[in-house]
């Protein structure tokens, strides 16, 4: 039984005056209903890159995508990367849905919220508009926001930051939307307010029984609601696991790297911060061997120069654990053994 | 130079010029005499001006105007008979029956109103109409613009402050003074005026609309200015500034009662602001056969019309009556040495100045008298400057120089004010473009010779009005002058005396009271070939002072389309003979 | 309808400051008027330019008591009418009577003022059609080829003036192809009379000052359409599934042009005050021909103070009205 979304071998470059940015490299992953998906990286690691491809949202004419993505609908799978862009269109606001980063610059500033929602409605439901924002007002309860009646009219100035994220999620999901692609949903967001806007998406989550793929680059928020975990780095999926896996057997040196950099209540004490020295690498020209290979720690223990020369494959280490490196799991695990002994 | 190019007009009076004039005034082969004029049609003008300054008869004082609206709407007592050559001078009676009786010594003169002459609402043109319409001239709180020949001649008495005790009929103020000074007989028939002198051409002053009749029920003030009532052959049916006029044809009008006009077409339009460009296609195209370039082409497209043989049949080019001149200032501290204005003279670049104006053969040549040729009886070439066998049209700088040596002895302070580089004599001219190329010429020459000139700029539009005070302050200064009609009378005086526009401040030299005695006695001369002796005498008198640095005789040129019947120069007028122009079919 | 009162409260406050600067503006006029070396009571006398001509001309002009009086008298016009000499009365409201033209400057400007309300209205409308589609449609075809032939057209249009432009017009399409009879160039017809009249004297005016403009507003709406193509908000209204037609209208030129508004507003209001060269091209008596003539031959106070006023009033104005329209646009403007 095939998932709901499954992404396969995905790549996505855009030609610059300074060459080829190859910005997602033969992704696959794949999400199903009511599951969450979070895919995690630093920016400019390709994982809003190939979501967007997902939608559709790439322009055609600067952008060059292969793979494909199957959305299964009841009517059968439907490959949103070479359907027809009007197919693609059709699906979006309806099959598939996105929030974003940004929620005061993703709203339109001269349209009342509720019009924006309203808009999206009328889009897939025959109504009048008067219909429309009877059901943004619905929407806007739904994701909580209070006094619907007088806020529908309001713009998105008026809104506080995870006030105008709700009326995003709310006009992400007018439609029932089977996937949800948010990316960075909470990152513009006080911390308080980001886990309500992640309750809130759990919640809504249960109620319409959706994919989520939540696109991050904080694995603290990984960790509240995520299914499944993939770690991309320089375009590619550096590991894609169970969250357990991610976060108590981590297979790769990078994912090590970014647990490291966020405080853990499970290793309290025995757990040190340390940030990942150097920079992400250029996506122009990679190297021929592993992309974190320059900021990776364990590299040298990796005999015969084989991670500059070499780039590993996203072997399944263990049972549906993929990762990306060429220590296997036994070699990882000792290094990291010493590293902590050494670092108390 | 600022020319008032069209506030004054000259006459040419006297048979003896018409020789000389037939040279120089080639319009007379445009229009085949032998075509019979065509009555009927619709004649246009047009021209870039927005409106015309003044048509209110005793306001207008505009040489094409008063040629216009005499042909067209106003009549006068007497009148220049509209025809080509110098027969055009000669008057004739228009409202009167005469040209004017002179007695007591031409201090009195008599006309004899004609009968049936009659206004645009068919009601008689009477005496005490002429008699208001003159004293309008006197209401200086209302009107300016006109001649003021009637303040300056009437035997009326002046104020303290040199203004007519008669203050004109609407403030009435002396009007007991005016009425003794313009009396209409008891049958209403003849009208006299009693002048303060002799003035033995007081008719040719009457050829002025300004001593036209108004009707006083008709008298709308400051806007009669916009719609004078009619007594000629048209009368106006619209006036707009800016857009059009349009003149039909006055049903009241009497033919019998008008010895001369010939008003062929049906309707005249005159077309106001018209681009310059959009104007000269026109004329250049001949997209308006019926039309008239009231203002003449810009100087490239003048140039190229005038070249081109094809448009021979119509277009003239001829002197009209200005003579531009440059002022010396004969002040003490300014050029108070002859020697020096003489320098100055022979050091000018004519030549250059000339081509920089459009040519010798467009704009004009240099001159050798205020008083211009087409004056005929009152013009004889002067001797010396032009005519001095070392004057040169491009400038003689060595010549130059010796009058300069001669100023070292003569006159030293002059002198070291001409040639110190932290003084320099100063010359006034208005702040445009071409000015800026003049002063290049100048200096060129200037240079050349080893004087020092330096230009002050002013701004255009008040040069004009400002001429007395630059005249105080500069050393030279340029205008330009027409007489008011064939007597030197209104050039000598006017420029070099007492008049209006004497800006050589000649007053301030020593032979000054000897020369303005002449020119009193020259004035009241009634033997008109006595006076015109003396007026060249005196003419020669002020070139061999060399109180003009330099004078050009200048042309003009006018176009017109080729359906356009009966152009003649009207001399007297310098303009168009309107009233016989007609529309070929 | 607590904003409602608001904005009346703004509305009228910016209307009292408008007023205020009008006083200001005029008493100014006045001054300069009377610092500068011109003086048009010799203007109007010729020959004999006498000092009790040059007086009386001072005193028929109102030029001979002072600034302030003179402004005063102005003032007092405007409410009571004022007689000037012989023949010569403007009932209120009188903005002065003009001695060059003989007619009281209110009526002169009632007449003008539709001519260059003519022009400048036709021509807005055109350069805004023009500039914004062309802008537009450089925009969407971003590098290709429309997008290169639109940029030829900027640079055409920004770099020819219109007394070039107004003359190449005038002579080589209108004259050459005789569409319209030379004579009859200016004529002043009624648009709701004799409409096709009115546009053979206004379509080609018009075109020449849009031609001017538009070039400026095509790269001006290009540049905004290009920028605003790239805001968030329109990548989520993409992510909503609204098609490139409706993206385009209802979402990336509403926040492209909003901008415009004030441009055009304001380059609307200059124009009203008059378009000097093409109206002298075209030959139309409007505003900026009035104006010009005033102010550089007749020196006639009345109507460089009126002309003056009134434009500067259409500026304000319309500043105002471009404001009150911003907040209609921008519901953040509304806010503040």
């Amino acid at each position: 039984m095939s998932k709901f979304l499954e992404v396969k071998n995905l790549s996505v470059s855009f030609p610059t005056e300074d060459g080829v940015v190859l910005a997602a490299n033969d992704i696959s992953y794949s999400v199903d209903l009511g599951e969450t998906l979070a895919i995690v990286g630093e920016s400019g690691s390709g994982k809003s890159v190939t979501n967007l491809a997902v939608m559709g949202l790439h322009n055609p004419q600067r952008t060059q995508i292969t793979g494909q993505a199957f959305i299964n609908l009841e009517s059968g799978p439907v490959d949103v990367i070479s359907a027809p862009t009007e197919v693609v269109r059709r699906m979006r606001g309806k099959t598939m849905s996105m929030i974003f980063q940004d929620p005061m610059s993703a709203l339109h500033p001269y349209y009342s919220v509720g019009d924006q929602i309203a808009e999206a409605w009328g889009l897939y439901n025959s109504g009048s508009k008067r219909d429309g924002f009877a059901r943004a007002k619905e929407m806007l309860d739904l994701v909580g926001i209070p006094d619907v009646d007088k806020r529908v009219n309001e713009f998105p100035h008026q809104f506080s930051g995870g006030m105008r994220q709700r009326v995003m999620i709310a006009m992400a999901l007018v439609n029932n939307p089977s996937l949800l692609i948010a990316d960075e949903p909470t990152t513009a967001l006080d911390v308080t307010v980001q886990s309500q806007i992640l309750q809130l998406l759990g919640g809504l989550q249960k109620e319409f029984n959706m994919a989520i793929i939540l696109i991050t680059h904080d694995l603290g928020v990984v960790a509240e609601v995520a299914d499944r975990v993939c770690v991309m780095y320089g375009g590619r999926i550096v590991e894609n696991a169970s969250i357990d896996e991610t976060f108590y057997n981590p297979l790769q040196p990078y994912t090590v790297g970014l647990l490291n950099s966020i405080p853990r209540v499970d290793k309290l004490g025995s757990h040190r911060l340390s940030a990942i020295p150097g920079q992400p690498p250029s996506l122009i020209n990679l190297p021929r061997g592993c992309a974190f290979e320059p900021r990776c720690q364990f590299a040298s223990s990796v005999a015969g120069n084989l991670c500059k020369t070499t780039n590993p494959n996203l072997d399944e280490k263990s049972t549906d654990h993929f990762a990306r490196c060429h220590l296997s799991t036994t070699q990882l695990h000792q290094l990291l053994a010493k590293n902590e002994s050494g670092a108390k | 130079m600022s020319l008032k190019r069209l506030t004054v007009r000259s006459v040419i009076a006297s048979a003896a010029a018409a020789a000389m004039v037939a040279t120089v005034v080639s319009v007379g082969a445009a229009a085949p005499a032998s075509a019979a004029p065509v009555t009927g049609g619709t004649l246009y003008f047009y021209t870039h001006s927005e409106q015309f300054p003044n048509i209110d008869p005793q306001r207008n004082y505009t040489g094409r105007d008063i040629a216009f609206f005499n042909s067209y709407v106003y009549r006068n007592l007497v009148s220049y008979k509209p025809v080509a050559g110098s027969a055009g001078s000669s008057l004739v009676g228009d409202l009167a029956t005469n040209t004017g009786v002179p007695s007591n010594s031409a201090k009195d003169w008599t006309f004899t109103l004609r009968s049936g002459i009659t206004w645009e609402d068919g009601s008689a043109i009477t005496c005490a109409d002429v008699k208001y319409g003159i004293s309008r001239t006197f209401a200086t709180e209302a009107y300016t613009e006109g001649p003021t020949y009637a303040i300056a001649m009437f035997k009326i008495a002046k104020l303290a402050d040199g203004s007519s005790a008669y203050k004109g009929p609407y403030v009435k103020t002396g009007q007991d003074l005016y009425d003794k000074a313009v009396v209409c007989s008891k049958d209403g028939k003849t009208i006299t005026f009693h002048l303060n002198r002799t003035v033995g051409d007081f008719n040719y002053a009457m050829t002025y609309p300004s001593f036209s009749p108004v009707k006083k029920s008709k008298d709308t003030g400051d806007k009669y200015d916009m719609r004078p009532f009619s007594d000629g052959p048209y009368k106006i049916q619209k006036y707009k500034i800016n857009d059009e006029m349009i003149l039909v044809r006055n049903a009241k009008w009497n033919k019998a009662s008008d010895p001369f006009r010939t008003p062929y077409p049906d309707q005249i339009i005159v077309k106001f602001g018209m681009d310059e460009d959009v104007r000269d296609m026109i004329t250049m195209k001949d997209s308006i056969p019926n039309g008239i370039n009231m203002d003449g082409l810009q100087p490239a497209n003048n140039i190229a019309f005038f070249e081109n043989p094809k448009n021979a049949s119509r277009r003239a080019n001829v002197y009209d009556p200005y003579t531009s001149y440059l002022a010396a200032n004969n002040s003490a501290g300014h050029l108070d040495c002859l020697d020096v204005r003489k320098a100055i003279f022979f050091a000018f670049d004519n030549q250059s100045l000339i081509n920089l104006s459009g040519g010798s053969t467009y704009y004009g040549q240099p001159g050798d008298s205020p008083v211009k040729p087409v004056l005929g009886l009152d013009y004889a070439p002067t001797t010396g400057n032009i005519h001095d066998a070392a004057w040169k049209i491009e400038g003689n700088a060595v010549e130059a120089k010796k009058y300069l040596e001669k100023a070292k002895v003569s006159c030293p302070d002059a002198y070291a004010r001409a040639t110190d580089p932290a003084q320099g004599i100063s010359y006034v001219r208005t702040d445009t473009a071409t000015s800026k190329k003049v002063a290049v010429i100048v200096k060129a020459a200037m240079d050349a010779a080893g004087i020092v000139v330096k230009f002050d700029y002013v701004p255009s539009g008040s040069y004009n009005g400002q001429l007395e005070n630059y005249a105080k302050k500069y050393d030279l200064i340029g205008s330009g002058w027409g007489a008011d009609w064939a007597n030197a009378s209104t050039v000598i005086p006017e420029l070099w005396g007492e008049g209006c526009c004497n800006y050589t401040s000649n007053k301030d030299t020593a032979a000054y009271p000897a020369f303005i005695k002449k020119v009193n006695l020259a004035l009241v001369e009634l033997d008109r070939n006595k006076q015109a002796k003396m007026w060249k005498e005196l003419a020669q008198y002020g070139m061999d002072q060399y109180w003009y640095i330099r004078t050009v005789f200048s042309k003009t040129q006018e176009t017109w389309g080729s359906k356009v019947g009966g152009v003649f120069y009207w001399e007297p007028q310098g303009n168009f003979g309107f009233g016989a122009l007609y529309v070929k079919p | 309808m607590k904003g409602c009162d608001r904005l009346l409260k703004y509305i009228s406050r910016r209307l009292l400051y408008t007023l205020v600067l009008m006083l200001i503006v005029s008493i100014a006029i006045y001054f300069i008027f009377d610092w500068l070396p011109i003086d048009p009571a010799r203007l109007n006398c010729t020959k004999q330019c006498t000092p009790d001509i040059i007086e009386a001309n001072r005193h028929r002009l109102g030029l001979d008591v002072s600034v302030m009086e003179q402004w005063w008298r102005f003032i007092q016009g405007l409410f009571h009418g004022r007689v000037y000499t012989q023949g010569a009365e403007c009932p209120a409201p009188s903005f002065g009577y003009s001695f060059n033209r003989h007619e009281c400057v209110t009526g002169i400007l009632a007449e003008a003022f539709p001519i260059t309300l003519s022009l400048a209205l036709g021509a807005f409308i055109m350069w805004l059609s023009l500039g914004i589609s062309l802008g537009v449609i450089a925009a969407k075809n971003k590098g290709k080829f429309l997008d290169k032939a639109s940029s030829v057209f900027v640079l055409v249009g920004t770099s020819l003036p219109t007394f070039i432009s107004g003359i190449l017009i005038v002579l080589f399409v209108v004259l050459k192809f005789n569409i319209v009879n030379p004579l009859e160039l200016g004529d002043w017809h009624n648009p709701f009379i004799d409409p096709v009249g009115w546009l053979k004297t206004f379509f080609f005016p018009c075109a020449t000052l849009a031609l001017a403009y538009a070039a400026t507003y095509t790269r001006f709406t290009r540049s905004n359409v290009i920028e605003t193509s790239s805001e968030d908000f329109i990548r989520t209204a993409r992510a909503k599934g609204l098609s490139e037609k409706v993206i385009l209208r209802k979402h990336t030129l509403r926040a492209a042009l909003a901008p415009i508004v004030t441009i055009a507003g304001l380059d609307f209001a200059g124009l009203l005050g008059g378009a000097i060269i093409t109206e002298g091209i075209f030959g139309l008596s409007g505003l900026g021909r009035l104006s010009v003539k005033a102010v550089t031959e007749t020196y006639d106070l009345p109507i460089i103070l009126s002309t003056t006023l009134l434009a500067s009033a259409f500026v304000v104005v319309m500043n105002l009205i471009v404001d009150i329209a911003y907040a209609f646009i921008d519901p953040r403007v509304r806010q503040s």
